[in-house]
């Protein structure tokens, strides 16, 4: 038995066409690339530490992509928020940290100097800091280091 | 012809020493110097990996929680899109099995509401 082909292989994969079902409300994707994301990840989740935790509860209940729709839209418009709010006020320091980020590899260590005047005029203008939960008491925070071992060879 | 009697004596100043020393040149540093001195580096760099190690271990807890408050914002674009594919393919069921009576579009082959991922998935 032999089946119809097509002479020719798709080089894009097949993509369902139907939009999401109108009783569905839309959202705007953030649309945001992996180092702005990275160079933002910390201040996501202070800034919406709520409706993340949200979120994830809703998904431990129930790991049914239908049942957390209401609760995912409103994280993905909190990081939407915030990324324009970033975006208003330290452009010229997120721009230069995620630049960074982009060309190291994405390791936050690599770029020390622009990470931390991104988290200055985050504090500044936005009042949210960086804070890496499970810190050892009493130690300085890893991206707080004054001198610390793993650096850039190539300053 | 006669040559007059001259005594032979030592050089004007006298004749240098007998060098009968051993004359070794200088062998670098003792073996105890050596030891310490290779104890004390080795010292210095264990030190320094094991501080390098800790610092190892803050900066990839630092890379997890990055990522950790991520998951929610990409888990949400991903059930989005996840929960589009399962409607289109739920109408597409409908449509295909309309004449077939007592199917039930999307029900599960277990007997189990919980959900599951589904194991074809058609982009």
């Amino acid at each position: 038995m032999s089946t119809f082909q097509k002479g020719t292989v798709p080089t894009q994969p097949y993509k369902e066409p139907t939009p999401l079902p109108d009783h569905v409300p839309k959202v705007e994707e953030l649309g945001t690339t992996s180092a702005p994301l990275k160079s933002a990840a910390f201040f996501i989740g202070a800034y919406c530490k709520e409706y993340n935790e949200d979120f994830m509860l809703c998904k431990a209940e129930n790991r049914d992509p239908g049942h957390c729709l209401k609760e995912g839209r409103r994280v993905t418009r909190c990081a939407t928020d915030l990324i324009n709010k970033m975006r208003e006020n330290c452009l010229e320091q997120f721009d230069a940290h995620w630049n960074c980020l982009e060309l190291n590899n994405q390791e936050y260590y690599r770029c020390r100097k622009p990470e931390r005047t991104l988290n200055k005029c985050m504090f500044e203008k936005l009042g949210l800091t960086k804070v890496i939960p499970g810190t050892p008491a009493g130690q300085k925070p890893v991206h707080e280091i004054d001198s610390p071992i793993f650096k850039p060879i190539q300053k | 012809m006669s040559i007059p009697y001259r005594q032979d004596m030592p050089p004007p100043g006298g004749f240098e020493a007998v060098k009968y020393k051993r004359n070794l040149p200088f062998r670098g540093p003792g073996a105890l110097a050596i030891l310490g001195g290779i104890t004390a580096i080795c010292t210095y760099g264990f030190y320094r990996l094991g501080k390098g190690n800790l610092e190892k271990r803050e900066l990839h807890r630092e890379k997890v929680w990055s990522r950790i408050h991520l998951v929610p914002l990409l888990m949400a674009e991903g059930d989005r899109d996840a929960y589009r594919r399962q409607q289109a393919a739920l109408a597409r069921e409908k449509e295909i099995m309309k004449d077939v009576k007592g199917w039930v579009p999307g029900s599960s082959v277990y007997n189990n509401p919980k959900y599951h991922t589904p194991e074809i998935v058609i982009l």
